[in-house]
């Protein structure tokens, strides 16, 4: 029986949650006091499961190498580069972590990486528009940011949270003014008043710590249905529209 | 240079699907994959409305988004403008296929699938001596078999050819040219003014 | 890999040239026959149906064993439990059936023939049955009249009447000249083939307007310069309105007054009882000096039976005249409030039509001179047929002869006959007939000629003058009459029997007919059914041996191709073409031939077989090349014979190329002139008048028809009669739809919607519908995964895309997805194709259902000429 796909499934989409969660946690652990390894491990693992699920989706396993050949213009060679380049440079920064600001950087060019996936998807309105950049990093960072307060509970991380919180809700607002998204409307409205539950988690955990717990996970849940919903469900082309109609023998 | 084109001539098309057909027989596309298909359009409300059939698939594009975004480069565009998929490289990873602005493209067992434009028949003629779009050995099958004279096929580049009297007589557009793809299906919708 | 030229002729608008590609003997790819590119009038193209005929080759669920059911009950629910058996085996089953009715009488004690067959639409299976025809003829009297859809599916006013005015079996514009067309529902882009859809594109390019008149928006409206959608069955009210314009409010001169004064009876003087006015002695029709007005003359009138009604100085009005003031009451505003087309706008198509029109323009063919009138008139199933069709039909031909559009380049053109012989020839057709006219063989309505014992189960001879009593007349009469006259045989026939044995090929009436359930339960009750098999099917479940029959590109046969054919198939060269085979038939599938030979062979009626064959049933007679009438020939050795008589033919003798040439070139021609598209100069010449505009002879014809009928009893046909008017009047058409519906217990706001149907370019005719890959395809055409419903009127009702309906009438209903579009009006709906299957591979898990289920078989519902029309009175609603 022939297989047959036209869409990105789930397998897809979870590349973007893990692997923007995952950089989004190695970047948050560069700004965790005290410096901490595990973060910057859990960080490699998630992107690690990210990068395993898309290899599941792809058709041709044996060939994953291919996904190297072309630097140039694809963007997912380059984030294929970048993982790369990312694992043992992460891994040295979990064992000393004097790598960590490196690990960092690389982790952003992965995230960037990623959005660009996204953006250079001509074909998908929900897409192509230059505002997924911001809003993919910012979901990223606030994930990343929101694993890190599970990790280690410590205030700064909070604020950190809060910090990129308030740049992912202004993301998808810029997003949000440029695309409109029947796929997108309901985990819009969660991603937005997710952020704003969770800020308001955040100021309560400097009375009740454990509400940073909360504002974490409230942060990661929103972005990753927001993620979801983007890569399998806003994932349709513009479709037809003819600008001229044929005339039909005479006008 | 040479850069092999379509042009459909709304006017004429009926929405038949013969050039569905035929595709999927000369290629052998599976149930569900058509590299040619014509779309079935409505514009406007009740009572003034309009219908017309558009035949789609991939517009072998000047600046095909899918190559672009292909990591194993296993989509490439050809001297003639025929953008092509090399099975033996593509890893199936189906960006190309959310890339492509058109839905030209399905993952068929594995591997990113689309029209060729019947590379091989253009190949095979070329080396026979024969004109691709004149001759219907060296034509793609979608062309051959339209029953409007809908559909044509020829060398844009070549201001003699066939398609390019019909472009130059006739007034037409081509498929979100907003998108700068530079596609190379061309759809006539009325004569010159 | 080698090529292998053959034909399709899949459906009535063929002919059309195909090759294909056998790659290690396997048929691999269907492709046009571009060597036919300079005659065939399409191209050499071959439509969407061929290129499924590769697949249908290799169909899983072939029938490829002969089988034999082993359940003798039957019933759709009854599992046939079909068991394979061989050839000889089936034969001889056939065999002993066929001897013991030779035996017992060929009639039975009703009079109707003990064997039926029927056969699919449009005479298409012909060109695919091999020599089958010649067994038939062998065989003696066979009831073809079960009908599987031929009268309510097809054009059926327009062949009877388009027969009996202009020799127009299937009337078609002169597409290659016409200018300006109205086209009433004629959905040509889907049922016109590829003749048909190559000729509108090139007469769209060079800028013919054609102005679709529909309730739906059809592909063909799509490719319409105009859509005007009118009210569902009162298109005679938008045409009777065109008539007025063009009579009421413009100048005489606007009309061709030349050819109406000479060439019609438009100048006859018609008497005060509605006769033509005759010479006393002579008896001929009185002509007056000018096109209109009243004169006083010596006379004689003559009614029915020719009973004189007046006699002596007789006052007499042209019967132009009589159409002036038939039409007066006619206006567009009338006819407004009727067909809901704007009288503005019918203003506007009358004019432009008659702007179009070019009177007194002449144009040269082939150095004959010939007048150029470039406006036409087509009509769409369901105006064609059913209560209106006579006047829709009428009005069309009146609306070309006011123009002189009637049989002229740019005109109207009947393409081909089917009821006057010589059917290959319809010029030498036109024999003189009484009163100037052409002859036209009506079934004979005289005291003493009338038949008043039908020769079969739907008494057309008795029922219907107009269907003459050709080969083709069986399927031509009110052939849904055989299937309800089994439940119960109205006053004055005799009671309808079940044929013994009934075969049954390229066919599906379970499906393909009206009130199908019922049908089905009728058919469990044949005793004895053959049926050549592709695949089991609805019709076929309720067989007793299934025979599987070597395919479209599995067997042989030679066809003639060219000259005028139905619809647009008119050529410039005319010849022949072979059908071979381009694989080895697969299991033990078996050519028609070799079949037909086998059967007249156990029949031991190899003698008038093979005598039928010399004599041409094979298409062409054999003449030089006869055969034999004692021996048992093969397959390719009776068409080889075929070919060298058809060789000898086109070559007037010159050559004799048997098979093998035939096999190698696939198709000869020479060329046709197209002067013979024309029947104009031939009535011309011959001194003849079209019958138009005023239809005496119909009027005597039904009066003598209802003497006849009430001298037995029979009144159940007096709605009929009323339909033989010399000047069809307007009636409330969609009214009969409606009664009909309060006859079922209904009201009509209860069941507010009109259920239409509208061919399927990728399916009709096709018996393709098992085909995945045509399935694949069709679907990219709105309507063919559901019923299409007006987008606001949906939203209306609480109905989305995608959602289940219920479509209901207070007898039946039928579940289908609800298809939101706008080209549609809010008070229609439509079922595309024919599907509804059951049993049919593939098909049966369409979820797609059809109207055949919902239209009832009716003799209220059945017009003059014997046919009904595909609408039906519906509820929607939102399946729970």
């Amino acid at each position: 029986m022939t297989s047959l796909q036209r869409y990105w499934d789930a397998r897809a989409a979870l590349n973007f949650i893990l692997g923007g969660s995952g950089s989004g946690l190695i970047i948050a652990a560069a700004f965790v006091q005290p410096p901490n390894p595990w973060p910057v491990a859990a960080g490699l693992a998630l992107i690690a499961a990210g990068l395993l699920a898309v290899w599941l989706e792809t058709g041709r396993k044996l060939r994953a190498l291919h996904v190297l050949f072309n630097p140039f213009t694809s963007w997912m060679t380059r984030e294929a580069f970048a993982a790369l380049l990312l694992f043992p440079v992460g891994l040295g920064a979990f064992l000393t972590l004097k790598f960590l600001p490196v690990a960092a950087v690389l982790a952003l060019a992965f995230l960037w990486c990623q959005a660009r996936i996204l953006r250079a998807a001509h074909g998908i309105p929900a897409w192509r528009a230059p505002q997924v950049v911001p809003l993919v990093i910012a979901a990223g960072l606030a994930e990343g940011a929101g694993f890190a307060v599970l990790l280690v509970q410590t205030q700064l991380a909070a604020a950190l949270l809060a910090i990129v919180l308030i740049g992912r809700m202004l993301a998808w607002s810029a997003y949000r003014a440029e695309v409109t998204s029947e796929a997108l409307e309901r985990a819009g409205k969660a991603l937005q008043l997710g952020a704003l539950g969770a800020l308001l988690l955040v100021a309560a955990s400097f009375y009740v710590a454990q509400a940073a717990l909360l504002a974490a996970a409230l942060a990661v849940g929103t972005g990753w249905w927001l993620k979801f919903s983007l890569v399998t469900r806003a994932a349709s082309t513009q479709g037809f529209s003819l600008p001229r109609q044929p005339v039909r023998g005479t006008r | 240079m040479t850069r092999w084109a379509i042009v459909a001539d709304l006017r004429r098309c009926v929405g038949c699907q013969t050039c569905t057909a035929a595709c999927k027989q000369a290629n052998g596309t599976p149930p569900g994959v058509q590299w040619r298909r014509v779309l079935d359009l409505e514009t406007g409300e009740y009572p003034e409305v309009k219908r017309a059939f558009v035949p789609v698939g991939c517009m072998h594009c000047d600046e095909p988004p899918c190559m672009h975004v292909c990591p194993s480069t296993a989509t490439r565009k050809r001297a003639d403008g025929i953008v092509t998929i090399d099975y033996d490289l593509c890893i199936g990873c189906g960006y190309c296929m959310v890339a492509c602005p058109y839905d030209a493209r399905a993952k068929v067992d594995g591997v990113a699938t689309k029209c060729t434009f019947c590379v091989d028949r253009i190949d095979a003629g070329l080396a026979k001596g024969l004109q691709p779009g004149v001759d219907p050995e060296a034509t793609p099958a979608c062309v051959n078999s339209c029953i409007a004279s809908a559909l044509h096929f020829g060398d844009a580049d070549d201001p003699e050819s066939n398609i390019s009297g019909l472009l130059a007589e006739n007034q037409s557009f081509r498929m979100h040219e907003e998108l700068e793809t530079g596609p190379n299906i061309h759809y006539l919708w009325d004569k010159a003014p | 890999m080698n090529r292998v030229a053959t034909y399709c002729y899949q459906c009535v608008a063929g002919p059309d040239l195909l090759t294909v590609k056998v790659c290690d003997g396997v048929a691999a790819e269907v492709e046009p026959n571009f060597a036919a590119a300079a005659v065939h009038p399409g191209g050499g193209k071959i439509c969407v149906k061929a290129y499924g005929l590769v697949q249908k080759m290799a169909h899983p669920d072939r029938v490829l064993h002969p089988m034999k059911r082993t359940n003798p009950k039957k019933g759709r629910h009854e599992d046939p439990a079909f068991v394979p058996i061989s050839w000889d085996e089936a034969l001889e089953l056939i065999a002993d059936k066929l001897n013991a009715i030779r035996k017992t009488g060929l009639i039975d004690d009703s009079g109707y023939p003990r064997v039926a067959a029927s056969f699919g639409g449009g005479g298409t299976p012909q060109s695919y049955m091999g020599s089958l025809p010649a067994f038939l003829a062998a065989w003696g009297p066979i009831d073809m009249g079960f009908g599987s859809g031929q009268g309510v599916k097809c054009y059926h006013s327009e062949h009877l009447y388009g027969e009996f005015w202009h020799r127009g079996f299937t009337v078609s514009p002169d597409t290659p000249l016409t200018k300006y067309l109205i086209s009433c529902g004629a959905n040509v882009e889907a049922s016109g083939g590829v003749a048909g859809v190559w000729r509108h594109a090139e007469a769209r390019s060079r800028g013919m307007k054609r102005v679709q008149v529909e309730p739906h928006l059809s592909v063909t409206g799509a490719c319409s310069a105009e859509w005007l959608p009118i009210k569902p069955k009162t298109d005679a009210a938008f045409l009777y309105a065109l008539i007025h314009v063009m009579l009421h409010e413009n100048a005489r001169e606007r009309l061709d007054v030349e050819f109406l004064t000479r060439h019609t009876s438009s100048p006859y003087l018609v008497g005060p009882h509605g006769f033509y006015l005759r010479d006393p002695s002579t008896k001929e029709p009185l002509l007056a000096p000018s096109l209109e007005g009243t004169y006083r003359k010596a006379a004689v009138e003559t009614g029915a039976d020719g009973e004189v009604l007046a006699e002596g100085e007789l006052e007499g009005e042209t019967a132009f005249s009589k159409l002036v003031v038939h039409m007066k009451a006619y206006s567009p505003e009338w006819a407004q409030q009727i067909c809901d087309v704007n009288a503005a706008t019918i203003r506007r198509v009358a004019t432009e039509y008659l702007d179009a029109a070019c009177v007194g323009q002449t144009i040269e063919i082939e150095g004959m001179s010939l007048p150029y009138r470039p406006v036409a008139v087509s009509l769409g199933k369901t105006v064609t047929n059913g209560w209106g069709g006579y006047e829709c039909c009428w009005a069309r031909t009146l609306l070309a002869t006011l123009v002189g559009a009637l049989e002229v380049p740019g005109g109207i053109l009947g393409t081909t006959v089917r009821l006057n012989r010589p059917m290959s020839e319809r010029h030498m057709s036109v024999k003189p007939g009484p009163d100037g006219f052409m002859h036209y063989p009506f079934n004979p309505t005289g005291r003493e000629t009338w038949s008043a014992r039908p020769n079969i189960r739907n008494a057309y001879r008795s029922m219907v003058p107009l269907a003459a009593d050709t080969a083709w007349s069986q399927a031509l009469g009110p052939t849904h009459f055989s299937w309800m006259f089994l439940d119960g045989t109205p006053e004055g026939l005799p009671k309808v029997t079940l044929p013994e044995v009934w075969f049954i090929y390229r066919t599906n009436p379970a499906i393909s007919f009206w009130d199908t359930e019922k049908l089905g339960e009728r058919m469990a009750r044949f005793p004895f059914m053959v049926a050549f098999a592709f695949t089991r099917d609805e019709t076929n479940h309720f067989a007793d041996v299934l025979l599987p029959d070597a395919l479209d590109l599995e067997s042989l046969q030679l066809i003639r191709i060219g000259g005028t054919k139905f619809i647009e198939q008119f050529w410039d060269h005319e010849g022949f073409a072979l059908r071979q085979p381009a694989g080895t038939p697969r299991g033990e599938a078996r050519d028609m031939t070799d079949v037909a030979t086998a059967l007249a062979e156990r029949t031991g009626l190899l003698g008038p077989y093979n005598a039928a064959i010399n004599k041409g049933a094979l298409g062409v007679p054999l003449k030089d090349f006869s055969l034999e009438t004692s021996r048992v020939y093969k397959c390719e050795e009776i068409w080889d014979a075929a070919c060298k008589a058809a060789s000898a033919e086109l070559s007037e003798g010159a050559d004799a190329h048997g098979l093998e040439w035939w096999k190698e070139r696939g198709f000869a021609t020479r060329p046709f002139p197209r002067t013979s598209w024309y029947l104009f100069p031939t009535l011309a010449a011959q001194g003849l008048r079209f019958e138009m505009p005023y239809q005496e002879r119909l009027a005597r014809v039904g009066a003598e028809l209802e003497k006849r009928l009430h001298d037995k009893g029979m009144r159940w046909w007096d709605k009929q009669l009323a339909e033989y008017q010399a000047l069809p009047v307007w009636k409330d058409f969609p009214g009969e739809w409606e009664s009909a519906l309060v006859a079922m217990g209904g009201k009509s706001e209860d069941f507010p919607f009109w259920l239409l149907t509208s061919r399927s370019m990728q399916y009709a005719w096709g018996a393709n519908v098992g085909m995945q890959m045509i399935k694949e395809v069709a679907d990219n055409i709105a309507g063919h995964r559901g019923v299409i419903i007006n987008a606001s009127r949906a939203q209306e009702l609480g109905v989305k895309e995608g959602d289940w309906v219920d479509i209901a009438t207070p007898k039946a209903s039928v579940r289908a997805r609800a298809v939101l579009r706008q080209g549609i009006r809010p008070d229609t709906l439509l079922l595309l194709g024919q599907f509804g299957h059951w049993a049919t591979p593939v098909a049966k898990d369409f979820g797609m259902p059809s109207m055949n289920k919902l239209a009832q078989m009716s003799v209220a519902l059945t017009d003059a000429t014997g046919s009904g029309a595909d609408i039906v009175r519906v509820s929607v609603r939102k399946a729970a």
